[in-house]
């Protein structure tokens, strides 16, 4: 059993001469090759140079390991060179040096340095060290960089992010992390999760997604802009794609595949479930800045004749699958919209009341065409949270939220690095 | 049809490579072509050829990076090379950049004295206004103003043409390689050649191309934008070439910069060409200076591994926002100290720069050759011969500029 004491930095390590049993040295630490651990990847072997072979000692022979010295319980005739595994992942080759993305500070940051550490008795890879402390000990000045500080009163802190915190972003290396924080991704916000996914590459983006579960793949894509959009389900399986563009409101995936070439955003819609793929359609068809491109279809409507009590169950049934529920749509046999009501009033009426008895008449209605401009200046100037869309027959088509038209409501500049994300 | 689409993609790419070569012909830039064609008349024109081919094989490499590994040249060489190596480059890339921030700003002052304006009142507004453009403006404005600065880079053309040079004799010297074996003539032969690739450009570029997020598919169109950028970028050369060669060299007049160009020309070829060229000289010192400070934020930052962008402010990104800030700063500051050192300064940039040089297109040669980053993008055999060939000579070059700049 290797013995280890304390924390161990892989850059103090890195080059150190590797002993056998009889104190001769074998060659020089070249990396350390880690396995899936949870939630700690712990170290499998070491990869030691000598010259132009390379060996690969396991870590149950290895000795001591420790800053100073490294030794194992093998001979050097005993080892027989050994090639290294192109799916072996590699603390200095994989991770030292990248990016990865610190899930509490939700930003990408840069790997100065990893630390091991003893966990249940086995060495694993614990923290990753992403400070200018980190940095000052690659380079070999730590402690004078200490000093250095110091004469300002300022104390040269670590500062450190526990593995379990951290989304790599390599495809490669991404099953190290992904069982433990592939949830830790998702339980970000979906819209600093965006703005990651807007600095990466392409490559690492695919990887991102990859470990996205469908609902929070498909929250973090509406917060994308509409050419990252497309790129990223251009990237992805159909059906994955599909199942992604599903779970989106009907009228963000309408633009999604309405930024796309025809073909295959054809072909995508042919893959989604029949209802959600008729309601993207039609969608599709209204012009991208009015207010038939930006509605969702998916609202709340109940005939006039309901009583509150009626209602109120109706509406803990359906509630999971509307984008909102402060409104009720009062809407005829024909889908012609009478009347709207708050959640407001519904929950303080009596039971037994009829909603058309409080709901408000006439509703303010937005035509099918209406410009962006115009839908945005309607929901500021009512105050509305969301705004009934009718064509000429007053049939009610779908409703236009505020979230789609804030951007507009911004002032320019904020709406600018808005998107610039 | 088909062509229409293409026009529109390749409009949709345009921008990182034009305005990288343009940047190119900057203050240091123009004084150099100046002085060329003001001693030695058109002998120099034929260089230009050999260069603008030096030059796209160069930025082409870079582009290609960009748009197939999505990342920045500070994060590959971060990535492939390790701490040591980045922290060291950016050092000295910042050093450098310094060096030519000063003189942009030199260029800048001189130019709008030619106009009267003291360098006391030119040079606060020119840095405030390139503070602000950035900090304020978004990517696409931002761009936007670069290429409209890039076309004003046409008055030398004009320039050129007031002066009526003798156009069939310039062809030929276009064409025909001349020699001569005068140190003179050697010294400003290295000089022409070597300030037009510098570290910065490359980094420059990839991460323009990168910000664009321009898609494999559209590779093509990129690599148009960076060949257009190169031929346009000397094509300018040679008008300021020919400009100061029609005038000055015939009339045996002695200039050492770009400002006595300007100047000299009045006489010569009437005031509508004179000021033109220093039009075009204020334009294309502002142009860089605004350029160099936000470029040199950047890489550091990304190497380093610190928050960087211009959405950002002095609390969530400090570094960038101060090495941003410092950098314009201290480069206008030093102009106007009276007596400031400026030619040491500027003799340091260039050593620096010449001595970086080997280690940056080296560094591009394997990254672009890592066939884990680039998989079927890396050289093919014939275009590694021409880029290491490239490289080389450039090398040596510049290295040759830095040595001749000593004596």
């Amino acid at each position: 059993m290797p013995f280890f004491a304390g924390e161990i930095f892989v850059s103090e390590i890195y080059k150190k001469p590797v002993l056998d049993q009889t104190g001769e040295e074998i060659g020089k630490l070249k990396d350390i090759i880690v396995g899936n651990g949870e939630p700690f990847p712990a170290v499998t072997s070491l990869a030691v140079v000598s010259g132009n072979d390379t060996y690969l000692i396991p870590w149950e022979n290895v000795n001591l390991f420790n800053k100073r010295v490294i030794s194992i319980n093998v001979l050097v005739k005993d080892l027989g060179p050994a090639c290294i595994a192109p799916t072996d992942i590699l603390i200095y080759r994989d991770l030292l040096d990248k990016q990865i993305v610190d899930i509490n500070g939700a930003k990408l940051v840069r790997v100065n340095d990893l630390e091991l550490g003893d966990v249940k008795g086995k060495l694993c890879l614990v923290a990753a060290d992403i400070g200018l402390r980190g940095l000052l000990r690659r380079l070999g000045v730590e402690k004078r960089g200490e000093k250095f500080f110091s004469l300002f009163n300022y104390k040269l802190q670590h500062k450190l992010i526990a593995w379990h915190y951290v989304q790599t972003l390599e495809p490669r290396v991404s099953r190290l992390t992904l069982t433990v924080s592939g949830q830790k991704v998702s339980s970000m916000h979906p819209a600093d999760l965006a703005g990651i996914i807007s600095e990466v590459s392409q490559k690492e983006r695919t990887a991102i997604f990859g470990s996205l579960d469908v609902d929070t793949a498909a929250e973090a894509l509406h917060e994308l802009e509409p050419h990252v959009q497309v790129d990223i389900i251009d990237d992805m399986s159909k059906e994955r794609a599909s199942d992604i563009l599903e779970r989106m409101p009907p009228d963000e995936a309408a633009d999604v595949l309405g930024d796309m070439p025809e073909a295959k955003a054809q072909e995508l819609i042919n893959l989604m479930e029949r209802e959600e793929a008729e309601d993207v359609q039609e969608l599709m068809e209204h012009e991208d800045n009015t207010a038939g491109g930006l509605m969702t279809t998916e609202y709340l409507a109940f005939p006039p004749d309901m009583t509150v009590e009626e209602a109120i169950r109706e509406l803990r049934l359906e509630a999971p699958d509307v984008e909102t529920i402060y409104y009720l749509f009062i809407v005829d046999r024909d889908e012609k919209i009478v009347g709207v009501l708050s959640l407001k009033h519904l929950i303080l009426a009596t039971p037994q009341t009829l909603l058309s008895d409080i709901m408000t008449t006439p509703a303010k209605t937005l035509p099918l065409d209406a410009a962006k401009k115009d839908v945005a200046e309607f929901i500021s100037k009512y105050n509305l949270l969301a705004a009934p869309v009718v064509d000429e027959n007053m049939v009610m088509h779908g409703i236009v939220t505020v979230d789609d038209v804030v951007d507009f409501l911004l002032p320019t500049a904020s709406r600018k690095k808005r998107r610039k994300r | 049809m088909l062509n229409k689409k293409k026009i529109l993609v390749f409009l949709s790419v345009l921008g990182p490579g034009i305005i990288t070569a343009n940047v190119d012909n900057d203050a240091g830039g123009i004084a150099t072509y100046s002085v060329a064609g003001a001693h030695f008349g058109y002998s120099l024109l034929w260089t230009l050829i050999p260069i603008t081919i030096a030059l796209i094989v160069v930025q082409e490499m870079v582009a290609r990076m960009g748009v197939v590994t999505g990342k920045t040249l500070a994060d590959l060489i971060r990535e492939n090379f390790g701490v040591k190596a980045t922290f060291l480059l950016m050092l000295s890339l910042l050093l450098a950049d310094m060096g030519n921030t000063v003189a942009e700003f030199a260029g800048w002052a001189s130019a709008m004295e030619i106009f009267g304006v003291s360098k006391y009142v030119s040079v606060p507004i020119g840095a405030f206004a390139v503070w602000l453009l950035v900090v304020k403006g978004t990517y696409r404005f931002v761009e936007r103003i670069f290429l409209i600065a890039c076309t004003v880079f046409l008055t030398y053309v004009v320039s050129a043409y007031l002066v009526h040079p003798p156009w069939g004799q310039i062809m030929i010297d276009t064409v025909r390689p001349s020699f001569d074996f005068k140190a003179s003539y050697l010294m400003m032969l290295i000089g022409v050649v070597g300030t037009t690739i510098a570290p910065w450009m490359q980094f420059y570029l990839q991460s323009a191309v990168v910000e664009k997020n321009i898609k494999v598919e559209n590779y093509g169109a990129s690599r148009m934008d960076v060949i257009v950028g190169c031929i346009m970028t000397d094509v300018i050369a040679f008008f300021i070439i020919v400009a100061c060669a029609a005038t000055m060299y015939a009339g045996g007049i002695r200039i050492t910069d770009a400002r006595d160009a300007a100047v000299a020309l009045a006489p010569l070829a009437g005031k509508h060409a004179s000021v033109l060229f220093a039009i075009g000289l204020a334009n294309a010192s502002l142009f860089a200076a605004s350029i160099l400070p936000l470029a040199t934020a950047y890489y550091v930052c990304e190497g380093m591994g610190w928050e960087s962008g211009i959405d950002k402010n002095f609390k969530t990104a400090p570094q960038f926002m101060w090495l941003y800030t410092g950098i314009i700063v201290i480069g206008a500051l030093i102009i106007l100290i009276p007596n400031a050192p400026l030619i040491p300064i500027m003799l340091v940039s260039q050593v620096v720069n010449g001595i970086m040089l080997p280690f940056v297109l080296i560094f591009m040669l394997i990254l672009i050759n890592d066939r884990d980053l680039m998989g079927e993008y890396t050289n093919s055999k014939t275009f590694d011969i021409i880029a290491w060939a490239t490289v080389v000579i450039m090398v040596a070059l510049t290295l040759a500029l830095v040595v001749t700049s000593f004596l």
